[in-house]
């Protein structure tokens, strides 16, 4: 480039602007021609990757995520078994429980199980709060829950204007949006 | 660099200009400040403010156990969380002497090797968009979605994983997630073809980028670099293949050097071409992983509670450079002290040595080639 005299570098990079820019303008339009449909790519496994839009037109159409997603917590209270195990684990203290030693006879007609594996349950679960606002969504507490009731759910959708109705009490669960199942 | 010499009229008197580049802007790649000296339109100081993203992380670990470490490691640097990951779990794992399962290993290296990937194309897009094209940013996060959508079914999020732990990984890859990974490298590499072919070579962008912040690979030593950014000076230097971990020495991959084929070795456009380079070695690699991934374990070595005792320091090869855990533990529950060495923030250090004497558009130029996280400079 330093030999060249300075005319021809003149037509040398007006040649090279014309290559680079119809380079690029030729990727845009085979992508444009792929997302319309007109060129179709399929993968060695048969799936289409050439057709169609990339993105999805939220909040009108939604996104399936994968069961394992982790979104929201929730817990089933009727399996808690006040075990504290969450609790401990979770490294921003976001589950907060209460529970007592239950009287002799008591709670034989409610939910709760009587039992987790063969060992008789002796506490009574007094309150299970969640602060969604400091949950970090690492799912270190649904992994050592051991009768599985707290779990992650899929629902992203629960923006509150107020920061204190992110405190959920799953004792007695109210919440706008639909409950999952 | 003739035009930075310029000779004003000795009747004007001028003075510099302090301007103050960040903390928020869009081309320094999160909350950092850099105050700019600058005279006219010529830079004569660059000097980086830090401590916008500063979290405490180091202190805080002292307080957690060694479980609940492994999430704020995510949070360092975000953009590949796997490998900031590995680098706390491979150094408790040291102190422990554990072994970890063949199984666990392989998967481990997929998931380091995807999540290279994903930040690459996060540095190769937003490369682009500092330097003025647009497309690439886009093409490449259609691409970084398709890896996103993978971590999300392999470990149900899509940034902050906490996948990789003390002794193995928390969940194993279904039959469906291997299709998918297979899937995603069959269509992957044709699409970086034509994104290497969209920008590496326009003339526009190597006239942004060819010559301009040259690092010597001298200057790269003193100042510690690491990863793509001393690869870019011309050393042939990777973890990966110096000081192999996670059965790294199995596989067949090349390091990628910079070669100077349009400036100088050094400079910010062989920088980048270092990680275009280094997409097609991951693939490389996580395909060779595939098809010798073995039955077994997902996790072992380590009991349920861990209780390490001694002193370690660990360093893995991250997308930006060797991290390195020094880890201090007394038999307790909770780490005694952890002292983590960040690449990015020797990246960082150097900016003051490259932007004197540049223009001031250079300064993006630079700033966006060093590929920083902020999250990992400050921790």
């Amino acid at each position: 480039m330093a030999n060249k005299s300075p005319v021809a570098k003149y037509f040398s990079n007006i040649f090279m602007a014309i290559k680079t820019v119809s380079k690029g303008m030729s990727i845009t339009m085979r992508s444009f021609l792929k997302t319309n449909g007109l060129i179709r790519k399929i993968s060695p496994s048969g799936y289409d990757y050439g057709r169609g839009p990339v993105t999805i037109s939220y909040p009108e159409q939604k996104d399936k995520l994968p069961a394992i997603s982790r979104n929201r917590l929730f817990n089933h209270v009727e399996g808690c078994i006040s075990c504290n195990q969450c609790a401990v684990v979770c490294p921003v203290d976001c589950i907060s429980i209460d529970s007592r030693k239950k009287n002799e006879g008591e709670n034989l007609d409610e939910k709760t199980p009587k039992h987790f594996g063969n060992k008789p349950i002796k506490l009574k679960l007094l309150r299970f709060d969640i602060d969604e606002g400091l949950c970090c969504f690492c799912g270190l507490c649904t992994e050592v829950c051991p009768t599985e009731c707290l779990v992650h759910t899929t629902e992203f959708e629960y923006s509150k204007y107020d920061r204190d109705a992110l405190k959920y009490d799953y004792l007695d669960f109210k919440d706008n949006n639909s409950l999952p199942e | 660099m003739e035009n930075t010499n310029l000779k004003l009229n000795s009747n004007f008197r001028t003075q510099n200009l302090t301007i103050n580049m960040g903390p928020q802007h869009p081309s320094t790649h999160g909350v950092l400040r850099v105050e700019l000296i600058s005279d006219g339109e010529i830079v004569r100081a660059a000097y980086p403010h830090l401590g916008y993203l500063h979290r405490c992380f180091e202190k805080h670990a002292e307080n957690l156990d060694y479980l609940g470490v492994v999430p704020f490691c995510d949070r360092m640097d975000y953009v590949a969380s796997m490998n900031q990951e590995l680098g706390f779990c491979m150094a408790v794992e040291k102190l422990l002497q554990a072994e970890i399962p063949e199984r666990a290993q392989v998967i481990r290296v997929i998931v380091l090797e995807l999540n290279r990937i994903a930040s690459h194309l996060l540095a190769f897009g937003t490369y682009g968009l500092d330097m003025g094209g647009f497309t690439p940013f886009l093409f490449a996060f259609r691409d970084r979605e398709k890896v996103l959508r993978i971590f999300e079914e392999i470990c149900g999020a899509r940034l902050l994983y906490n996948y990789i732990r003390p002794g193995g990984v928390s969940r194993d890859l279904s039959e469906g997630i291997i299709n998918k990974i297979k899937d995603f490298t069959a269509y992957f590499k044709p699409q970086l073809d034509e994104l290497d072919s969209l920008l590496t070579h326009n003339s526009i962008f190597v006239n942004r980028t060819a010559n301009v912040g040259i690092v010597p690979l001298d200057l790269a030593i003193s100042y510690g670099f690491s990863g793509p950014n001393l690869r870019g000076s011309g050393l042939n230097w990777d973890l990966r293949k110096q000081a192999p971990y996670c059965g790294y020495e199995k596989y067949d991959f090349d390091v990628c050097i910079g070669q100077g084929e349009r400036g100088v070795i050094g400079d910010c456009w062989n920088r980048y071409e270092v990680r275009v380079r280094e997409m097609y070695e991951s693939m490389k690699i996580i395909n060779q992983a595939i098809e010798q991934l073995p039955e077994g374990e997902i996790k072992g070595g380590v009991g349920k509670t861990i209780k390490p005792q001694g002193e370690v320091y660990v360093t893995t090869e991250c997308p930006r450079g060797e991290l390195g855990f020094y880890l201090i533990a007394d038999g307790s529950k909770k780490p005694y002290r952890l002292k983590i060495n960040s690449p990015c923030f020797n990246a960082i250090s150097c900016l003051d040595e490259l932007c004197g004497g540049v223009m001031l558009a250079d300064v993006v130029s630079i700033i966006g080639s060093l590929d920083i996280v902020l999250g990992e400079v400050d921790r």
